[in-house]
């Protein structure tokens, strides 16, 4: 079920296109399995790359002997660090943050492995299978260091460092502050505290992450297809790291498969692959195995968070305070630093609420562990989770119901724009239309009726709100990463109509499961006057525009999106004016539709690929001044970006038996502003909250007091599967944002709200237990915890 | 994760499938469904010199009637098993558990004697063996012999087979009961069992004539319990059997801690469905009365 609330829908000149649940372009070939992966690149002969990788958690490399490993059968080369000191400069993940160490991406460990699943050497042989039998040829001495498992003990004195020339290991440290919050939780009515805890977690793209550098001898040229999301980014890192200019050294994402993050940071084995690719004058392909993709892709969450939140009597909070500590694993991501996914968390802390005074102070540690990256949500997840928790938890202490406390405390329409205590503003959007929307589908006075009946049978059912607010479609004034010098808040479009008057739109985003083939489509075709079938979108390739990111942080439909209706409209005026030679019409009286350009009123017309015969091909029916080029480009900047927002409702079930929890109901009401294709959200909503379930319920990397990594396959990390994730009802709120469109980004938002409001339902449920959830995934092991403490607590009591 | 290299022979017999793991010198390995064996390869946790593929083999898929008991060959998928009407009437307790095993692309390949010989103690045909007190037919260079569920299951993923026998058939007498249950948790629908309860009773006009109870996923071979059997038939057919039942089965297992479930919670766990499952069971026996 999904219903539309238009809050104010704009006036477009007969939009077809977008708003329109037109299936997508890409479904038939990824479907039916005639997509191009990296992996199903066929270069000439290619090379076939493993990685050995370290199985010590912290150790220093005394010697590694190749030898043996150099006669293999099939063996063309195998690398170490030494090998391939000089033929590349380290790439720094640099940040202007003070307080933050800056660790180097370096291709293959050099002198000391800081993780399990870290790459120490890489054999390149005639197949897959002939360079894993040779990593087992290759010998290393390791001199054993003390691991660091757990963040607390990184802090601890006398911890042992894993990047010893930054002297400690807190690689980023950073405190957020406004008003006096001492003075106002000491005035507060009602405090409430808890130490809350998101654990480690795997992006687990269904495609792992895949590599294949392309060597053209001609010119000494590269292309590196990879399964990545920033294909921009990676292209002028390496560029950089290899002194390769741009024009030697193209960079495509083909199709992707998922990536939730995992694939939006530089990797050392993309790195390596053009390093080798290079050295060996060969093309050269790798594609991760599940092992590999699973402990050395950068990984979710890990934090912990003291936080206290303090109201006044009416139930309006006045102040908030935390204290966060990240295990960010050994070593920064370029770009985004170390800091992204930490410090996102007290950034965004405050969330949709009027919090008059705020301190959040962040410290991200270094752990024998693979780093923490991108994860779809970046911080915002356990931000949620805490804030949602700790409003619920005012809102038990004053009696005050929790669809009443959010009302009394979110930004209100009339408010906007808003800075919230860390500094972030809010642009105007549905907040409070949202929790409206949402308690309206779930039919919240309803599901209160039912759970107090459920109750006197003895049924645990519990309802969970969780709201918040994201920046999306960031522009160049806010960086997406604190501190960051590289630009992402631009992104072009070029759109050429050719001498066939076929229109080809050329994008540096670049798509992995987005869908944006077809609404970067349906835009141009509203916006140029095409038909949607006409327009073919080509994203993700470096030689199509000067410069481009990627694809992450919601972005895509704001930035390119807003890209693709300006050089739209360029390229429309350019035809009309063509036009207007051909029909002897003035300009303003020609409309631009289906691909064709009519005179108002009249039946004459001309079709595009006429106007591209008169242009290109047929050079009487022209003056040559009129013969401007069919082509546009665009690049967009929204400046500041955009505010989406969203309210998810749950009502589970804890089986008091079994202590599962079944999730009976879900209600998602968001503000993604003008919706592109109504299809492609829904997938988005309904994909974001399954990781969300997944998050509350399910996935937790689990690491031993030595730095084992010992969910390594599918069999003990748990993902929810489809018996798992129920059906859900998605309301859209479509308030309209100032940038090009009016869209803002909405493909992160399911998971930041579901695990908070899973989390604040099951403790709802619980609460004849007067039980505490703070700690997610909560497992059946961990309600099982729980309800035998508060057992033994009862028991303990009445004993007294 | 590629596996290391080996060598891969076809036999048509069974005599030629084991000529061919005597060859090996005890370094080669079975291949029935491959659903457990492929994935330890590919990690080079076993490293067999040849893989003898029993696939080629004609004559080992079959379930048949002989009367007090039901023979099953060896390559039977756990598909057909879960489909067949003569495992629905005279092994219930069986059908109804070949649903948990896995997910359905896995039961389209696994074979009974493969998931036997794999010993995996949360897995559900180990314990359906154990719970029937199966005999299993091997074969080997010396011959022929028959081994006891109970016998055969030495350890987690350990059975007691010498290194060049084969499985080529099992044996299920079927009980004579009127009232059975099988019940079974596990994080998600066709993941491995974190505790599950096979129980079957005869009921009598004021107790239990006979029970047969056999457990998985709290012990490192499946269990089938005896003592607890022996005990539930002494119990009165009162409102409180049930809570009683619960604690004896509890009281004969103590799980150890892993990942995805401490010993106490398995334990909670067992308990619960240990009432489940007998109050399913008597119901039964009570409709069929």
């Amino acid at each position: 079920m999904n219903s539309d609330h238009r809050a104010s829908p704009s006036e477009v000149l007969r939009p077809k296109n977008v708003g329109a649940p037109i299936k997508r372009t890409e479904d038939p070939r990824l479907l039916a399995g005639s997509g191009e992966y990296t992996a199903d690149r066929k270069p000439d002969r290619p090379l076939h790359l493993a990685f050995l990788r370290s199985g010590l958690p912290h150790a220093r490399i005394v010697r590694i002997d190749t030898a043996a490993a150099l006669e293999a059968p099939g063996v063309v080369a195998v690398f170490t660090a030494e090998d391939i000191a000089g033929d590349f400069k380290p790439v720094i993940p640099f940040s202007r943050m003070p307080n933050y160490y800056a660790t180097p991406i370096l291709p293959l460990a050099s002198e000391k492995v800081r993780y399990v699943g870290e790459a120490v050497a890489a054999v390149v042989a005639t197949s897959r299978y002939l360079a894993e039998d040779a990593l087992e040829l290759i010998e290393i001495d390791y001199e054993p260091l003390r691991p660091v498992a757990r963040a607390e003990m990184a802090v601890a004195d006398g911890a042992p460092l894993l990047h010893e020339e930054a002297g400690t290991n807190v690689l980023i440290a950073r405190e957020f502050s406004k008003g006096d919050v001492a003075a106002d939780l000491g005035v507060a009515a009602v405090r409430v505290r808890g130490r809350f805890e998101m654990t480690r977690k795997a992006p687990l793209a269904m495609e792992p992450r895949s590599y294949t550098a392309e060597y053209e001898k001609r010119r000494d040229a590269l292309t590196l297809y990879t399964s990545s999301n920033i294909p921009g980014i990676v292209r002028d890192a390496i560029s950089e790291s290899l002194s390769l200019p741009g024009h030697r050294l193209r960079v495509v994402a083909p199709d992707v498969g998922g990536s939730f993050g995992s694939k939006g940071s530089l990797y050392p084995e993309e790195l390596l692959i053009c390093i080798a690719a290079r050295k060996l004058r060969r093309s050269v392909k790798w594609t991760a195995d599940r092992l590999e993709d699973v402990s050395s892709s950068s990984q979710a969450f890990a934090e912990i968070v003291d936080a206290e939140m303090g109201f006044d009597a009416n139930g309006v909070a006045t102040s908030l305070q935390a204290d966060v500590i990240g295990d960010v694993g050994a070593f920064s991501i370029y770009p985004w630093t170390c800091g992204l996914e930490p410090v996102q968390v007290v950034s965004f802390l405050p969330g949709p609420y009027k919090i008059r005074s705020y301190r959040g102070a962040v410290r991200g540690v270094a752990t024998c562990k693979p780093p923490t990256g991108p994860y779809r949500g970046v911080g915002r997840p356990i931000s949620t989770f805490v804030a949602e928790r700790l409003m619920d938890m005012g809102a038990k202490a004053l009696g005050i119901d929790p669809l009443e406390i959010r009302r009394r405390n979110l930004v209100r329409a009339e408010e906007f724009p808003y800075r919230i205590a860390s500094g972030i503003i809010w642009d105007k959007t549905g907040f409070i239309e949202c929790l409206e929307a949402a308690a309206a589908a779930a039919g919240y006075e309803q599901l209160r009726k039912q759970q107090a009946e459920a109750r006197r049978h003895g049924r645990l059912l519990g309802i969970g709100i969780a709201s918040y607010a994201e920046l999306t479609g960031i522009g160049s004034r806010i960086a997406v990463a604190p501190g960051m010098p590289i630009n992402t808040g631009s992104e072009t479009a070029r759109i050429t109509i050719d001498s066939t008057g076929a229109i080809t739109a050329a994008f540096g985003v670049a798509s992995h499961g987005q869908g944006l083939e077809t609404t970067l489509a349906q835009i141009v075709a509203d916006d140029l006057g095409a038909r949607f079938e006409d327009v073919r979108v080509i994203q993700g390739d470096s030689d199509e525009v000067p410069m481009s990111t990627g694809t992450y942080a919601s972005r895509s439909a704001v930035l390119g999106g807003g890209a693709a209706k300006h050089a739209s409209k360029i390229l429309r005026e350019k035809i009309k004016r063509v036009a207007s030679h051909l029909l002897e019409a003035n300009a303003d009286d020609l409309e631009v539709t289906e691909g064709k350009v009519a005179v108002l009123g009249t039946d004459r017309a001309v079709s595009f690929k006429q106007i591209a015969k008169a242009v290109y091909s047929d050079m009487k029916t022209l003056p040559i001044d009129a013969r401007e080029e069919l082509t546009a480009t665009y690049t967009y900047d929204p400046i500041n970006g955009t505010t989406a927002a969203a309210t998810h409702i749950a009502m589970v079930e804890v089986d008091p038996a079994t202590c599962f929890v079944k999730i009976h109901k879900f209600v998602v009401a968001e503000d993604c502003g003008r919706i592109i294709n109504p299809m492609i959200v829904d997938g988005q909503v309904h994909g974001g909250v399954a990781q969300g379930i997944g998050a509350a319920l399910f996935e937790e990397l689990i690491y031993d007091e030595e730095g084992q990594l010992l969910t390594a396959s599918l069999v003990d990390y748990v993902i929810p599967s489809a018996p798992e994730v129920p059906l859900m009802d998605v309301v859209h709120v479509e308030s309209e944002s100032a940038v090009a469109g009016g869209f803002r980004g909405m493909g992160e938002g399911g998971t930041i709200g579901a695990p908070a409001a899973i989390a604040n339902a099951i403790a709802d449920a619980l609460s004849p237990f007067d039980a505490d959830v703070s700690v997610l995934p909560m497992t059946p092991e961990r309600i099982f915890r729980l309800m035998q403490n508060a057992k033994f607590k009862a028991k303990e009591k009445s004993n007294d | 994760m590629k596996p290391a290299s080996f060598d891969y022979a076809s036999p048509a017999t069974v005599e030629a499938a084991i000529e061919a793991l005597v060859a090996s010198n005890g370094e080669g390995k079975v291949l029935a469904g491959g659903q457990s064996l492929l994935p330890l390869l590919n990690f080079r946790m076993t490293r067999p010199s040849v893989l003898v593929d029993l696939n080629g083999i004609e004559g080992l898929s079959y379930i048949e009637d002989r009367g007090d008991r039901i023979a099953i060959g060896a390559l039977t998928r756990h598909r057909d098993l879960e489909h067949s009407p003569l495992v629905a009437s005279r092994l219930p307790v069986m059908s109804a558990a070949m649903r948990h095993v896995a997910h359905l692309a896995i039961r389209n390949r696994g074979t009974i004697g493969g998931g036997l010989a794999h010993a995996d103690p949360a897995a559900e045909l180990p314990m359906l063996a154990a719970f029937y007190d199966a005999r299993i037919s091997v074969q080997g260079p010396n011959g022929h012999r028959v081994i006891a569920a109970q016998e055969f299951f030495v350890d987690a993923l350990t059975n007691c087979l010498e290194p060049h026998e084969i499985v080529v058939e099992i044996e299920f007498p079927i009980l004579d009961h009127d009232g059975w249950a099988f019940e079974e948790v596990a994080r998600r629908f066709g993941d491995f069992a974190l505790a599950s309860i096979a129980v079957s009773v005869r009921r009598g006009p004021s107790r239990l004539e006979d029970a047969r109870i056999a457990v998985m996923g709290v012990a490192d071979t499946p269990l089938r319990l005896k003592a607890a059997e022996a005990e539930l038939v002494a119990l009165a057919l009162d409102d409180e059997i049930p809570e009683r039942f619960s604690e004896i089965v509890v009281a004969q297992v103590s799980p150890n801690d892993d990942l995805h479930a401490s010993g106490e919670y398995r334990g909670h766990l067992l308990g619960e469905l240990s009432k489940r499952a007998l109050r399913t069971a008597l119901a039964q026996a009570e409709r069929a009365a």
